[in-house]
């Protein structure tokens, strides 16, 4: 099985909240040599050769985005986004609470990598227990030297703020997150500007997601190359799937990218006895459906994008015959709705009325034109959106939607019933 | 005025020193915005009209943008909740997993719909977006504490507890008789028909004192005879938007003739 | 020029400078893009996402708010791709839109209903009931929100936080719940809600005065200035049935009001039709008014003034006035009684002393761009509402606003150096502050000078020749008579015998009003021509009732010295003059001869062509020098006499007689 612990090496196994425990497992020694050794350039080109591409769900490469900051401007900040939120997505929720130090180490590495003084965790809401967490482990760090002035003497000043969130998905997006931590409705920005331009308090901004910056950390250790060796062309290194649903053990599994969607739900344990696979989704709320035929793709950016879903962020859930293909479509459609930060109108109005046709569809009071509304609607949404929120609704709906069809007439109700 | 009204200056007096270090770590005052309202939620068990002002003072914001930023984020409770906050995961892994029927057990066991307090005022019941604990559904939180792979008895176990007062997680601090319903502020105005947050008490606007008087000698006596304390005014706003800049040049001279 | 842009819109070529956005270059075609978020003086917000088109290259349908023309684009915005992108937007707008419009005070002049004729589906898919909300949200004083009909374009939230500043209406809530709010409990009121009704596109925003008063299409429209303060914001004049039922900004009007108007330009309309009006001349005999014709009252007035000169000279007669008045009526105010041999002539009649910045006068467009703004005196916020925008404007541009009561030569030194351009904003009531100020920052590469005044034609009012010791176009006069408060205290010592006070109320705008009142009361001959029984008005033996400014037409002179046309929109009660007419009957009586119609035009714009060569505290008594400016591009008055009432040209309640 190609399980290959990288990040998630001692989870389960040793308390890596402790600092002690993370240093002697060889915790901060790329921090130390970074800082003491290294050029923010040097850092840069290594996240650029290893072909890290960012682990939150756009999968844009990690060393380019990094490169868009513009070199005449001195005051930049690095974002890490641990506002996970994407239905089926718990990676980041495990790394924060089993991990704090990697992250930080990542954060740290990707702050210095950029060239910035002051790097911000924007933590969940919920993820209450794991805040408390990381601040405890942000306060060792502080202690032992490796955040604050002058750090390992090098006259190097880096500053971390972790940040909560207050209970919205749209968070996750970043600029809906720039907003927020800067202490205003989390409402996506208008791009352009983009934030490597124009970002928080007006500054050139990266925002990377968790997992992204902790891969950092063995990165540096072992080399761009250790990384990119593993992987598909251009889907390289590892990946956190987070494996829920219909499968026997549904969990976080570390694993290169590449490996077959059979063997991930096997890895999972497989399908319940007796059950029958009927979809996946492979790539969180956003991602539409694969089906069967599928089984035997790569996981990686590039498969799943051609069989018309989407990696993601990597939450990977299973659908066995139980389903009921038209309450999970509602259930989705309902999640964008209640996420949806309301300012443009495709997303506003589209996830709404959506939200309640499927709605009586759920409780078979669908009407004729029902599902030819559904799909004309969500198909022309997509696109118009100010954010990538409004155009999520369409993949899996649309998905499930054309495959099951009959599912969704079933709660149609029929024009002799209707006039009774 | 409430008790916790009262109490309110005390509970501002006392977390000032904490409110400042917030504060000072951010380059720009209005993100310690969210911060803020956790820590006053932290001591009253809601966001209360005080907190937002006094957060709105701190940070330099109207009372407007205060209450239309906290209104977008749902996890600070804008009335008075439960003692143990329930917040059920509806997510789509967890809804596949018998999500369905544990709600319709909390339903049933609580005698509430979502997002409702019990009239005890020992739970509010919430219905959720996905947790990110999808690996053992179905999962939930408890004044923001998970608990995990939840069953009918699991449940049963922790409302006992929890109506005993034995339970692991601490009970939120209720400083206020919790509302019936508190997520979203326009529900209740739906419902019964009220209509808003508007000015209530203002004066009709053909009255004199300004818009539409039927001479406009009001309006001309504010002008010409009133007092005028506009620049206080448009100090703030300025000092506001951060970059202006505005300064007041102080002077023993002579006061203007006629003033 | 090297800061063009060309690209193709619709196959047409078009040039436009760099950083315009692609909304703006549409129009240079005349190809209009429907907007709602979108506004020129707010900018692009990207929220209503109907402005969609297409450009080469790029697969997706684009927002033409939020882009840029870049070299060689080539974009189409009439495509049916386009159209499609758009009544999907509109399709979803209306999905909880109520279709309410007959009772909607938008219907008629509203963009959901314009756009949806012209890109929506005639059909809807829509099987489920629109979301009741709230139909009546009490903002504040001025504004009630629809709920259901706000489409959340943000616009109002927008001019609160950008152009207002106020920062008191905002978004609350999230996704299809949100709304337009206020703080709880508190009401929405400054200077400038009204603006919010106009900017809103859809009938989400009414003004209280207005609601259910009217279809828009059976208002008439008059183009007029504003005359409540002395910005003179150009404004349409709404009347229907002979009532203003309301004011509307000109939004083709940059230079002057930027496109707002403020509460008091806006709201502030009631009094024409209010019943206190007086309508009557009124004679007060033993104590107690009776009505008197007007033939009657011109000749005791004349009697008066003529025997008044008889007997004691020209220094026992006075006119106060001109403020309040047209050009041409301050003209012909001055003209009647200089003409008379009365030397006794004023516009002041408050703490007011200067109303004429000089030869630094500045536009109101300098204002955005100075790097420091400096207010002396009562603050222009009140005074001059509008102009006060400007000065947000340029403070969000980084401007320093520097305040002061009282001239300091330390101010001189701290920063008169270092300022290349700075805007002066003075209340003209401190002529030694004023002075201060004037050399403190005579050194400014870049000086506007600017007076807020109490009266909105107070500078037309000098430039008439309404001061003592100035003539039209502040030619020298000889025989400077009394000012304002001289005739007051001449009045209190029993010197003068008739004192003509032309919309001015002394007792309310003194802060010494008991002594005004001694003072007016020892007038043995005192006329008041005034809209209303005022304080001043009730001292008088004559009260001659006035025309209000959108019941007459003339010039005006706004505090930039812009000569502004006022336009007759209302037909006024029975009974009442303007003061031109009243002045041109005193002429007859007092054998003064009459200006020829187009002299007094002529004159009029020659005299406010005059630019005096004088700073800020210069005493007004003496003798000025005068240099020549070319009149302003704006349009005057066309046609022939300005004072005329031409029932032709009278848009007034004939043109609603189908309904009735």
């Amino acid at each position: 099985m190609p399980v290959t612990k990288v990040l998630t090496a001692g989870i389960g196994e040793a308390n890596l909240r402790d600092v002690n425990v993370y240093r002697e497992r060889g915790g901060y020694k790329q921090w130390e040599r970074a800082v003491r050794s290294m050029s923010p350039a040097e850092v840069m080109d290594l996240a650029d050769k290893s072909g890290l591409r960012g682990r939150g769900g756009a999968g844009f490469p990690t060393g380019r985005k990094w490169q868009f900051l513009p070199k005449d401007k001195e005051l930049r900040y690095l974002v890490c986004n641990c506002d996970e939120a994407e239905p089926g997505t718990f990676k980041d929720h495990m790394l924060l609470e089993e991990a704090p130090h990697l992250i930080l180490e990542g954060m740290l590495l990707g702050a210095f990598g950029i060239g910035c003084h002051h790097a911000f965790i924007y933590i969940r809401g919920e993820f209450k227990r794991g805040y408390q967490i990381f601040c405890a482990a942000l306060e060792e760090a502080c202690k032992a030297g490796y955040v604050g002035k002058n750090i390992f003497g090098t006259g190097y000043d880096l500053e971390v703020t972790v940040h909560r969130g207050a209970g919205a998905y749209i968070c996750g997006e970043e600029t809906g997150l720039l907003n927020s931590l800067e202490g205003k409705r989390g409402e996506p920005r208008l791009k352009p500007p983009f934030p490597a331009i124009e970002g928080l308090y007006g500054a050139p901004t990266v925002v990377n997601n968790v997992e992204t910056l902790a891969y950092l950390v063995p990165i540096l250790e072992k080399g761009p190359e250790w990384f990119s060796a593993v992987g598909t062309e251009r889907s390289k290194g590892y990946k956190i799937v987070s494996i829920s649903g219909h499968v026997q053990n549904p969990g976080n599994y570390e694993v290169p990218l590449g490996t077959t969607v059979r063997e991930l739900i096997e890895l999972a344990g497989g399908l319940r006895p007796g059950r029958k696979l009927m979809a996946v989704q492979p790539g969180g709320g956003s991602a539409a459906c694969i089906f069967e035929e599928h089984l035997d793709l790569p996981y990686d950016y590039e498969s799943m994008a051609k069989a018309g879903s989407m990696l993601g962020s990597g939450a990977f859930v299973v659908f066995d015959d139980t389903t009921d293909f038209v309450k999970a479509a509602h259930n989705l459609v309902r999640f964008f709705a209640h996420e949806s930060c309301g300012q443009c109108t495709p997303c506003r109005e589209g996830s709404h009325w959506m939200e309640r046709v499927l709605e009586r569809l759920v409780h078979n009071k669908g009407v004729p034109g029902d599902l030819d509304m559904l799909d004309r609607v969500s198909g022309t949404i997509t696109g118009l959106n100010l954010c990538a929120l409004g155009d999520s609704i369409e993949p899996f709906l649309k998905s499930v939607l054309r495959r099951f069809r009959d599912k969704f007439e079933e709660r149609v109700l029929r024009e002799e019933t209707m006039n009774v | 005025m409430t008790e916790r009204e009262q109490n309110f200056p005390a509970l501002l007096d006392r977390l000032k020193p904490e409110c400042e270090r917030i504060i000072a770590q951010y380059e720009q005052k209005r993100s310690a915005l969210l911060p803020l309202m956790h820590v006053f939620q932290q001591h009253e068990g809601f966001v209360s009209p005080q907190a937002m002002r006094a957060a709105a003072e701190m940070l330099d914001l109207t009372h407007a943008e205060v209450e239309g930023t906290i209104s977008f984020y749902t996890l600070l409770f804008r009335k008075p909740v439960g003692k143990y906050v329930l917040q059920v995961c509806r997510g789509l892994a967890c809804s596949i997993n018998g999500a369905e029927e544990i709600m319709a057990y909390f339903r049933e066991k609580l005698g509430i719909v979502h997002s409702q307090t019990t009239p005890d005022g020992t739970f509010s019941y919430e219905e959720v977006e996905c947790l990110a604990a999808c690996d053992k559904p179905t999962c939930m939180q408890v004044n923001l504490e998970f608990v995990v792979s939840l069953t009918p008895q699991k449940i049963d176990e922790m409302l006992a507890a929890m109506r005993a007062g034995t339970y692991e997680t601490a009970p939120m601090l209720q400083t206020e008789t919790p509302a019936a319903t508190w997520t979203f502020q326009q529900d209740a105005q739906v419902a019964t028909g009220r209509k808003s947050a508007g000015a209530v008490g203002v004066p009709n606007p053909n009255n004199a004192g300004g818009v539409g008087d039927a001479s406009g000698i009001i309006m001309l006596d504010r002008i010409v005879n009133g007092d005028v304390t506009f620049f206080e005014r448009t100090r703030e706003r300025a000092v506001r938007d951060s970059r202006a800049v505005t300064e007041v040049v102080e002077n023993n001279g002579s006061s203007n003739a006629g003033h | 020029m090297a800061d063009l842009v060309n690209l193709t819109i619709d196959g047409i070529p078009v040039s436009v400078p760099k950083g315009t956005l692609l909304v703006e270059a549409a129009k240079t075609v005349k190809q209009e893009i429907p907007v709602y978020c979108y506004h020129t003086k707010l900018g692009p917000a990207g929220l209503c996402r109907v402005c969609l088109v297409e450009i080469e290259g790029m697969p997706k349908l684009q927002i033409a708010c939020n882009t840029v023309v870049g070299e060689g684009m080539v974009v189409k915005t009439q495509t049916d791709k386009a159209d499609a992108g758009r009544a999907m937007v509109i399709e979803l707008l209306l999905v909880n839109h109520p279709l309410d419009c007959p009772i909607c005070d938008k219907g008629g002049e509203c963009d959901l209903q314009d756009f949806a004729m012209a890109y929506a589906r005639s059909s809807s898919d829509v099987a489920d009931p629109k979301v009741p909300k709230p139909k009546a949200v009490d903002l504040g004083p001025t504004i009630v929100l629809d709920e259901e009909r706000c489409i959340v374009c943000q616009r109002c939230v927008r001019f609160d936080d950008i152009i207002a500043g106020e920062k008191q209406l905002v978004v609350k809530d999230r996704g299809a719940r949100d709304i337009i709010a206020t703080a709880t409990g508190e009401p929405y009121h400054h200077n400038f809600t009204g603006n919010v009704t106009e900017l809103c596109p859809v009938g989400a925003l009414t003004s209280k005065t207005y609601r259910f008063k009217s279809r828009p299409w059976d208002l008439n429209r008059t183009q007029t200035s504003c005359t409540q303060c002395a910005v003179g914001c150009q404004q349409f004049a709404d009347v229907r049935y002979g009532t203003l039922l309301r004011t509307m900004s000109v939004e083709t009007d940059d230079d002057i009001s930027d496109t707002w108007l403020c509460d008091r330009g806006r709201y502030n309309i009631g009094f024409y039709s209010s019943p206190e009006r007086v309508t009557q001349p009124l004679y007060k005999k033993g104590g107690t008014f009776v009505q008197v014709d007007w033939t009657d009252a011109i000749e005791l007035w004349a009697k008066a003034i003529r025997d008044a000169l008889h007997d004691g000279g020209p220094s026992g007669v006075g006119a106060i006035g001109g403020g309040r008045l047209t050009n041409e009526e301050a003209y012909l105010l001055q003209h009647a009684f200089r003409g008379a041999g009365v030397a006794n002539l004023d516009w002041r009649a408050g703490h007011q002393r200067q109303a004429t910045p000089g030869a630094k006068s500045g536009r109101l467009a300098d204002i955005e761009n100075a790097q420091a703004i400096v207010v002396a005196g009562q603050s222009p916020e009140e005074l001059a509402p509008v102009m006060w925008l400007r000065v947000l404007k340029a403070l969000r541009k980084g401007a320093k606003l520097i305040h002061e009561r009282e001239a300091s030569a330390a101010l001189r030194q701290a920063q008169g150096d270092t300022m290349q351009s700075v805007a002066l904003i003075w209340d003209g009531i401190d002529l030694a502050a004023g002075k201060t100020f004037a050399d403190a920052f005579a050194g400014v590469a870049a000086l506007s000078t600017f007076i807020a005044s109490e009266q909105g034609n107070a500078r037309g009012a000098e430039a008439m020749g309404m001061l003592p010791g100035s003539g039209p176009g502040f030619a020298s006069i000889s025989n400077a008579g009394r000012d304002g408060w001289g005739m007051f205290e001449d009045a209190r010592n029993g010197k003068l015998a008739v004192l003509s006070i032309f919309g001015a109320n002394p007792v309310r705008n003194s802060s010494v009003s008991d002594a005004m009142n001694a003072a007016l009361g020892s007038v043995p001959f005192l006329v008041v021509s005034d809209l209303f029984m005022t304080e001043t008005a009730s001292h008088a033996t004559l009260v001659l009732p006035a025309k209000g400014a959108l019941e007459k037409s003339g010039t005006t002179t706004n505090l930039a010295g812009d000569l502004l046309p006022v336009n007759q929109a209302l037909q006024p009660p029975d009974g009442v003059r303007s003061d031109l007419e009243m002045l041109f009957d005193l002429c007859d009586a007092l054998g003064v001869d009459l200006p020829a119609p187009d002299a007094l035009d002529a004159a009029v714009i020659s005299a406010a062509a005059k630019v005096p060569d004088f700073a800020l505290g210069d005493a007004l008594f003496k003798t000025v020098a005068c240099e020549e400016r070319q009149p302003e591009h704006r349009p005057i008055l066309s046609g022939g006499g300005t004072w005329q009432h031409d029932p032709t040209m009278a848009p007034l309640s004939a043109g609603n007689g189908v309904l009735v």
